[in-house]
């Protein structure tokens, strides 16, 4: 493994034992206890932060530039939208306020050109143009406040934005994301799915390789977020030849233990990284020391190219 | 099969993500009548889906093996009876709760029993494995007699004044809104009540009620309380609670997790107290968006059209839940 990234679910209230645990142990962190524990783990071989673009991030990220020190390093890999911020709005507010207020914070030239230059019956939207302003305000204050140290090395779609273009057969946005990603920020971009199965295959059905593409996706040994099955999973990772796949949820949500946990990555071929949530700094230190010790592993395009013919 | 979709709010988006991966399935159409939506549905749709703005021309033209009706509540009675007038055979299923009240809910009910087609519900917490063990748990009489519960429902939807949607007439209230999966699985473990009682309280919304408090009664002796309300601070999402005090125990379920907690005479495993998490109920999900039991639920109502069942979940079950939503409005205080 040479990316042991720090997941973000435990200092943004998410539990998948249970929202009370969440709830609490979220009451229990202070913005300062949460940079230590980053610290802590990027002390004991944490390599990078995986986080979504939730506003305690934003504080998180401000702090540790305020406190970096010259030998601190961490990689980034933010992860957009923060879903569940979208279907709150959509609660309170309905799709239609969602929506007015999702375009109000595009700049007005932009979602004039986007939007209003139609008539009613003719909208047509430039998914492009939407997305890169959407990309521009979403990163924006995460790049700034970020320690200058840090590097972004990834910016990745969230599960539900990934799956549901899989589940719909839309390449094109997955693409246009992809590009985008390459262009503006010039780093990798990323997915996050728990489809990894239909995900590859809707790549390889619509020709599109996954060279330069990293794929955070769920491998624990009970298969908890592993569409199709644990089995298919397995069995489409020993077979992709392409891409940089980061395992998540290798504890199955807090379900199993460390232990449990590294005995079955050993067994998986082809994994560049694992992200994983801590939530103290003991447990930092216990998990990324630990991780550490796994068997690094190179990217899987650069062993495709090492066995490629010359 | 081909499906056709009304409304691609939030709940239509992700059935059809979830339909159009199953094998042989495919979103062939979209009705949506709002200007934004129904332009991003153009390019967020599989190539070749056409977008209507009229839902009976989609029905119509496309001729559909099933339509999934996923607008606002208030509008679900009169999309259906209208379908179900002109297509006799048609499948249809509804997202939760099937009406904005009894009146309308039997009015769908009315129209589903002239159709030849497989009608279904979107309650889909019937299909979590977690809420299965519970009732399998109640039933096998382990836990001997339930004398009371507690439950509860908690969101922070509305944290502030008017400004929410939810706070409108139309959107039905906290109970209609909120409340329907809790008092379906409610009515799914122990029947329907003999009487209620409750109280409700406006906190930020002037035409509707933010809080219900209510007793339900049943003839067994069982009696619960139930508190669901929206405007609870610090759920990131919508909590629902259940625990159930029996002679032999008290059972909880939530949705990550059920938990058995045992007087001494009574054992589970051997252990005094077992509790089993979602992740110990590990099925193959042939497509994952969100929660497992979404994908289950579209399986189960794909199944019944093919096998010509009715589903757990059909018009005339769903309709109970409003009845009891109305029930426990009109005997509140």
């Amino acid at each position: 493994m040479t990316k042991l990234l720090i997941g973000d679910n435990s200092f943004i209230g998410v539990s998948h034992l249970s929202q009370e645990r969440a709830r609490e142990r979220t009451e229990n962190l202070t913005i300062a206890s949460i940079v230590d524990i980053i610290k802590t783990a990027s002390a004991c071989g944490a390599t990078g932060y995986t986080f979504s673009t939730h506003p305690v991030n934003l504080q998180i990220l401000t702090e540790l530039k305020k406190s970096e020190k010259i030998q601190d390093r961490l990689e980034l890999y933010p992860v957009l939208p923060y879903a569940q911020a979208y279907v709150r709005l959509a609660n309170e507010k309905g799709m239609r306020g969602l929506v007015d207020e999702t375009l109000s914070k595009l700049p007005l030239l932009e979602r004039t050109r986007t939007v209003l230059q139609t008539g009613y019956s003719t909208l047509r939207l430039d998914v492009a143009g939407i997305l890169k302003s959407y990309l521009d305000i979403e990163l924006t204050p995460y790049i700034n406040a970020k320690p200058k140290n840090s590097n972004l090395q990834s910016v990745l779609l969230h599960e539900v934005a990934t799956d549901l273009c899989v589940g719909l057969h839309n390449m094109q946005f997955l693409e246009t994301f992809a590009q985008q990603i390459k262009d503006k920020y010039h780093v990798t971009p990323g997915f996050v799915t728990y489809n990894l199965v239909s995900f590859v295959k809707l790549f390889q059905e619509q020709g599109v390789s996954l060279e330069d593409v990293l794929i955070m996706t769920p491998f624990n040994k009970i298969g908890y977020q592993m569409s199709q099955s644990l089995e298919t999973c397995e069995s489409c990772l020993s077979n992709l030849h392409q891409g940089e796949v980061i395992a998540m949820s290798i504890l199955a949500g807090g379900y199993l233990n460390l232990n449990q946990a590294l005995d079955y990555l050993r067994t998986l071929p082809h994994l560049s990284g694992i992200a994983v949530g801590v939530s103290s700094t003991t447990h930092a230190k216990d998990t990324f020391t630990q991780l550490n010790l796994l068997p690094k592993q190179e990217p899987l395009s650069a062993q495709h190219r090492e066995q490629a013919p010359r | 099969m081909k499906i056709s979709v009304i409304g691609l709010g939030k709940m239509g988006l992700l059935h059809s993500g979830i339909l159009n991966s199953l094998p042989n399935v495919s979103v062939a159409s979209v009705c949506e009548t709002e200007l934004f939506l129904s332009a991003a549905a153009k390019i967020i749709l599989p190539k070749g889906a056409t977008i209507y703005r009229d839902a009976q021309e989609m029905i119509d033209e496309e001729d559909p093996d099933a339509v999934y009706v996923t607008t606002p509540i208030d509008t679900h009675a009169t999309i259906v009876e209208n379908l179900l007038r002109t297509k006799l055979n048609l499948n249809v299923f509804v997202e939760k709760p099937l009406a904005a009240s009894s009146e309308q809910a039997k009015i769908m009910c009315d129209a589903a029993s002239r159709s030849r087609g497989v009608n279904m519900v979107g309650f889909q917490r019937r299909f979590s494995p977690i809420y299965r063990k519970a009732k399998e748990l109640l039933m096998n009489e382990t836990l001997g007699r339930p004398i009371f519960f507690r439950a509860y429902c908690f969101s922070s939807d509305v944290l502030r004044d008017g400004s929410a949607w939810r706070s409108k007439r139309a959107s039905g209230g906290v109970l209609l809104d909120l409340s329907p999966h809790l008092l379906d699985i409610l009515i799914w473990f122990f029947g329907d009540p003999s009487s209620t009682e409750a109280v409700k309280k406006q906190i930020h919304s002037r035409e509707v009620e933010d809080y219900v408090h209510a007793i339900l009664s049943y003839k067994s002796d069982l009696q619960g309380h139930l508190d669901v309300c929206w405007s609870v601070s610090n759920y990131r999402l919508p909590q629902v609670l259940l625990e159930v005090y029996a002679t032999n125990g008290i059972l909880t379920v939530t949705d990550d997790f059920v938990k058995v907690s045992s007087s001494k005479q009574f054992s589970v495993d051997d252990e005094e107290s077992r509790i089993y998490h979602k992740q110990s109920f590990q099925v193959p999900i042939p497509f994952l968006l969100t929660d497992p039991e979404y994908t289950l639920e579209d399986v189960a109502f794909l199944e019944a059209i093919r096998t010509q069942a009715t589903p757990e979940t059909s018009f005339v079950q769903a309709a109970k839940v409003n009845t009891l939503i109305d029930k426990i409005l009109a005997n509140s205080t």
